[in-house]
């Protein structure tokens, strides 16, 4: 058997991380439109529209992701729809997304102070005028810290498409080291290559949070 | 009006895609296809393993290999885990597996199996230093195993109550936790143990007693005989001609037993 060097460890995980990245930002951009539409359901005027936001979010919520990718894989395979491995992984880490950030943004929303509904309707602005100029901007401030936060938990989840065959960084990690048998080596550096991919976003997280956590101190 | 369209939408869509045929005969389909998918292991040396550059290598992927060659077929080699490969055959994403996949009676409920094409000997292995003669000794010992293999159902059954088994998701996480000092003994293969002992791990699983005689069989969905019969006929070639005999000296160090 060939002897991988560390450098060859190095290069071996690195490249899998491009899938890491990739399914990372995938989920994330898809799961913000899907959790977009996700935050209009939940504060919908209307009552069916607000159930349907509801069930979503409760369903993905409360179920496993992994179960969820199983599911998107085999099971619908099971019922004759093939589904290739990334339009698997993509549609099930993107519904996932989207319940969190919906529920998310659905929370900040809803922390915008009830005054500003009522003096922008008093002003004659209509509901996707009021959403637009007065609404969103500050639930916007308030978002950014969990929004971010929530996009670590998106890197890390992205670990899980292993079980449908994707080699990403966590799988890399083990397919290597039962290449090498030194445990200790590639799993450091597994750890160490997330901590670099997730860092960046904590660390932004907090230095946004300063700068925007003005929602509250105006008053 | 939207919410309708988006329902005809739905319908239409799931109908043309659950229209797509069932198939019929899968060596039909392998030929008609050019290409046979075999399910391999990628965790599992000398059985399957990867290279610098990440392709697969190893006992498993040089069979596929081999059974794709006198079929006349190209071959995709398709990595899977122990928890996954039966899945992969049954939602008809491979035709065979070859991931060193050992028989017993839960699997034989619900794939089929070739004639043997690798020997495999379970046992348990620790450090040098720890005597151990048989599954009653264990009493006081961490046993590492991969779950729901066959060395597991096996060893659940032989030893006493007593003994604490930690059952890890892979081979990959049975070997680790021995390699880290998690458990004090793993039981797995005698080559798997043998492709660890090679690089020289400052662990040493050194054999302590073997268990039982479980060799591996190609995995194939149930109904398929004819699929079956030329694996099968494969197989027996192979074993006549030595080619079988030299992938095992290629990967095991050693020949194949004269029983398989």
């Amino acid at each position: 058997m060939a002897q991988f060097t560390v450098f060859d460890i190095l290069r071996n995980l690195l490249l899998a991380t491009q899938w890491t990245v990739v399914l990372s930002i995938v989920s994330f951009i898809g799961g913000g439109l899907v959790g977009m539409l996700v935050l209009f359901a939940r504060i919908s005027n209307r009552g069916w529209l607000r159930l349907l936001g509801r069930g979503y979010v409760e369903l993905f919520q409360g179920t496993p992701l992994l179960m969820q990718l199983f599911l998107a894989f085999f099971g619908l395979a099971l019922f004759g729809i093939s589904v290739p491995a990334w339009l698997a992984a993509g549609l099930a880490l993107i519904l996932w997304t989207a319940a969190f950030l919906g529920e998310i943004w659905r929370g900040c929303v809803q922390a915008v102070a009830k005054g500003q509904w009522e003096a922008s309707a008093s002003l004659g602005m209509g509901y996707f005028q009021q959403m637009q100029h007065v609404i969103l901007p500050q639930a916007l401030r308030v978002a950014i810290p969990p929004t971010v936060g929530f996009s670590v938990q998106v890197v890390k989840g992205t670990a899980l498409t292993s079980i449908i065959g994707f080699i990403e960084l966590t799988r890399a990690g083990t397919v290597v080291t039962n290449a090498t048998y030194q445990p200790f080596l590639v799993y450091g550096l597994v750890a160490l290559i997330y901590f670099c991919l997730c860092w960046p976003l904590s660390r932004a997280s907090q230095i946004l949070e300063r700068k925007l956590n003005v929602a509250h101190s105006h008053h | 009006m939207l919410r309708r369209t988006f329902i005809a939408c739905l319908v239409t869509g799931l109908a043309a895609a659950t229209t797509v045929p069932v198939h019929a005969d899968a060596l039909e389909d392998i030929k008609a296809r050019g290409t046979i998918r075999v399910a391999v292991p990628q965790d599992f040396p000398p059985f399957g393993s990867v290279d610098l550059s990440m392709e697969s290598v190893g006992y498993d992927i040089d069979m596929a290999k081999a059974i794709a060659e006198r079929l006349g077929v190209g071959v995709e080699l398709v990595p899977v885990t122990s928890a996954n490969r039966i899945p992969y055959l049954q939602t008809d994403r491979v035709d065979l597996v070859i991931s060193s996949l050992g028989k017993n009676a839960e699997r034989e409920a619900v794939i089929d199996f070739t004639d043997a094409y690798a020997p495999f000997y379970n046992g348990v292995f620790g450090e040098a230093d720890l005597t151990l003669a048989g599954p009653e000794d264990l009493a006081g010992v961490s046993v590492g195993v991969t779950r729901g293999s066959v060395e597991d159902l096996t060893l659940t059954e032989l030893v006493p109550e007593a003994v604490e088994i930690s059952r890890y998701e892979d081979n990959n996480g049975t070997i680790s936790a021995f390699l880290s000092g998690q458990v004090d003994v793993i039981a797995t293969g005698n080559v798997v143990a043998a492709a660890i002992l090679e690089r020289n791990p400052q662990r040493r699983p050194e054999l302590k007693f073997l268990v039982k005689n479980s060799p591996c069989y190609v995995g194939l969905n149930k109904d398929e005989p004819a699929l079956l019969d030329a694996v099968n006929t494969i197989i027996a070639e192979m074993k006549a001609d030595g080619s079988l005999n030299t992938i095992s000296q290629a990967w095991l160090k050693a020949d194949l037993p004269a029983d398989l």
